[in-house]
């Protein structure tokens, strides 16, 4: 059974056609990347999956680790181990990152029927966590991405997801405003949480993030379908011809 | 339209006052007050006292025997209790030294009345009903030089239905002194009308916090009139949460050079509550700076209103006015109003305002939603992370906790009906 299966996905927007038959199935221990040119439905679809309100689907079926997501606020898919990576994190002025990260564990943990870790245990895990992610003890005093520079937001959001430990992860545009360096810390910890019972789907435009996250499986999304679908190849492909040539084609 | 006074309010009061034989500044209060503010009245527009004006009030006669209900105060404060509106000292504490606490003659309570008639109150129905119904207005002041380490709290309890209760107070730090000082308003009663007049010596500084807690049927409409001197510092901060309708007015006179002024204040209302924060800042001379920082929360069928005036003249160079309001409104049939008002005539200023009344933000609550947090949580998270972070902006470290407690004990209450 696939961890992550999207069936024929239909999505509108202010009546307008987004999503038009998205279809794919994601196995534990993958990582599958979707790339597409501007406007072909890529951030849509990753709200639809995390269930923001008004992403509704018109038609279609997810299921996450064979259960649908349909019914389910996006609290809910998020406690169920779903999780989105933002490609642009929303700031919190006054909620503290430290305070941030143990409320989103513990309702995780609580749904899991798993113990609320208590403060200090909390702090000592998060602390832990942070410092692979290179993010200071300095940065989850501060308000959740106020005043974050580029990189920290991003590399926040991957703290987020290795404290979370969703069973699939979708990763909006992660490589978007980070430096070479950046990139490389960012991929660096998505990497750390590839393993046997999680997947990850990587949303991006460049190729260039996937040589640092390199995908089992390379989609291109257009108009609101996948066209295509193959290796790591596909993205070198997209690199050197552009994403025209294969529009065309298809 | 005018609000008529009922007869009956009016001869109560004479009655009142006719008790005292220091009457003669009782008497000019009481021959001024003719009616209560019109709503034609720019500043009373928004907040109409018409509900009021149709009520059987008159003046408590304070029962000097009634008990305190022991409101929790902070650890080793000094506390100073009115009941009834008046001083209780049976149940104040001791004050250390430096500071003292006195009844004003009548010859100084006439002081007193000009004071405030010079000042932009002077029309205000608190200053002409509760000088006239006082039972004395009382000093505190806090000698030259001396740096009060404890806080001090002024306790305002009692009243009656159908009555009014009018604590008038005078403070007055000397130069070079400071003071911390917290005021709780728990009033039983159907109107309180407390006045306050505020002079801060040269390099004086006061932190005051207001918490505005009355009873869910009194209307409270407080006043106060702050002059500020040369180097002199205010850091004041009013939480208005109780109450069925709390107008808070402060008009606050710049007077000395570098003097600096943060006149802060939060609202949380819910029901069909009013709450009112309203205030006039009169930079007069050059180099003074004033700050303003104002959040409201509001549910049900509650109001909001904030007006702030800064008025710069001429002379007032090199001045700093900020000002900035913000209210969320958690539910459809909640209202918030925000008038700023800058009147400016100096050149060589820097001012500016804004004010915005919104919803949560729903990009905020998706993020927190993505990451597992119910949505009852997120906005509960989101109402209070909008009030601490304006605290911690607006008050002394010393007294966050404290504040945010107070303020977290009125939004449990309102979030939980917004559901």
């Amino acid at each position: 059974m696939s961890l992550l299966e999207i069936k024929n996905a239909h999505l509108k927007l202010d009546d307008k056609n987004i999503l038009n038959g998205v279809s794919l199935s994601v196995n534990k221990g993958e990582v599958h990347a979707i790339m597409g040119p501007n406007g072909s439905g890529k951030s849509t679809l990753s709200y639809m999956l995390a269930g923001r309100d008004g992403y509704e689907l018109e038609e279609g079926e997810i299921l996450l680790d064979g259960i649908s997501l349909s019914e389910m606020e996006a609290d809910e898919r998020a406690r169920s181990g779903l999780f989105l990576a933002f490609q642009y994190p929303v700031e919190l002025p006054g909620v503290g990152g430290m305070s941030f990260l143990r409320e989103a564990v513990n309702s995780r943990r609580k749904f899991l029927g798993e113990e609320e870790l208590d403060h200090l245990a909390f702090v000592k895990e998060a602390r832990k966590e942070a410092s692979k992610m290179y993010v200071k003890d300095e940065m989850l005093k501060r308000a959740v991405n106020v005043g974050f520079s580029g990189g920290e937001k991003k590399r926040f959001e991957i703290l987020q997801m290795a404290m979370l430990k969703p069973k699939v992860s979708i990763l909006d545009e992660t490589d978007s405003g980070l430096d070479v360096d950046a990139l490389k810390i960012v991929s660096d910890g998505v990497n750390a949480q590839r393993n046997n019972d999680n997947a990850i789907v990587v949303i991006t435009h460049y190729q260039r993030l996937l040589d640092h996250i390199v995908p089992d499986f390379v989609h291109i999304l257009s108009d609101g379908v996948i066209i295509k679908s193959g290796g790591p190849e596909l993205a070198l492909e997209v690199e050197k011809n552009g994403y025209s040539g294969l529009i065309n084609a298809a | 339209m005018r609000h008529s006074i009922k007869d009956d309010y009016i001869n109560s009061i004479k009655n009142y006052t006719n008790q005292y034989e220091d009457t003669n500044f009782r008497k000019i209060a009481c021959n001024d007050f003719k009616s209560w503010p019109s709503p034609r009245e720019e500043t009373w527009r928004l907040s109409r006292l018409g509900s009021l004006s149709r009520k059987k009030i008159k003046p408590i006669n304070p029962n000097l025997k009634k008990n305190n209900n022991n409101t929790s105060n902070l650890v080793g404060s000094k506390i100073i209790q009115f009941i009834d509106g008046a001083y209780r000292e049976d149940l104040s504490s001791k004050l250390p030294s430096g500071v003292n606490l006195s009844v004003l003659s009548d010859s100084e309570s006439l002081k007193y009345l000009q004071k405030i008639k010079k000042s932009n109150l002077s029309d205000h129905p608190s200053t002409n009903v509760s000088l006239s119904c006082t039972p004395s207005i009382m000093k505190l002041t806090v000698s030259k030089d001396t740096k009060v380490k404890d806080f001090f709290e002024i306790i305002y309890e009692g009243g009656e239905d159908s009555q009014s209760v009018h604590p008038v107070l005078y403070l007055e730090l000397e130069k070079n002194s400071s003071l911390y000082l917290i005021e709780r308003f728990n009033h039983l009663t159907s109107l309180a009308m407390p006045l306050q007049l505020i002079e801060l010596r040269n390099k004086a500084s006061l932190n005051s916090i207001k918490i505005f807690n009355d009873n869910e049927k009194t209307y409270n409409l407080s006043a106060n009139c702050v002059y500020l001197s040369k180097e002199s510092y205010l850091n004041s901060f009013s939480l208005i949460k109780g109450g069925i309708f709390t107008r808070s007015e402060t008009h606050a006179y710049l007077n000395g050079r570098n003097a600096k002024l943060n006149l802060n204040g939060i609202y949380i209302s819910c029901n069909k509550q009013h709450h009112d924060l309203t205030t006039a800042i009169y930079h007069d001379v050059p180099d003074c700076t004033s700050k303003q920082i104002v959040r409201g929360v509001l549910g049900g069928k509650s109001t909001g209103v904030f007006q702030g005036k800064v008025r710069v003249e001429q002379d007032a160079q090199r001045t700093d006015g900020q000002q900035m309001s913000r209210a969320i409104l958690l539910s459809d049939t909640a209202c918030a109003n925000a008038k700023p008002e800058l009147e400016i005539y100096a050149d060589d200023v820097i001012c500016a305002h804004g004010a915005t009344v919104g919803e949560l933000d729903d990009d905020q609550l998706f993020y927190l939603n993505s990451r597992g947090v119910p949505m009852d949580k997120a906005r509960e998270i989101l109402i209070k992370a909008f009030l601490e972070d304006m605290i911690n902006q607006s008050v002394d470290n010393s007294l966050h906790d404290f504040v945010f407690k107070e303020a977290e004990l009125a939004l449990s209450s309102i979030i939980t009906k917004e559901k």
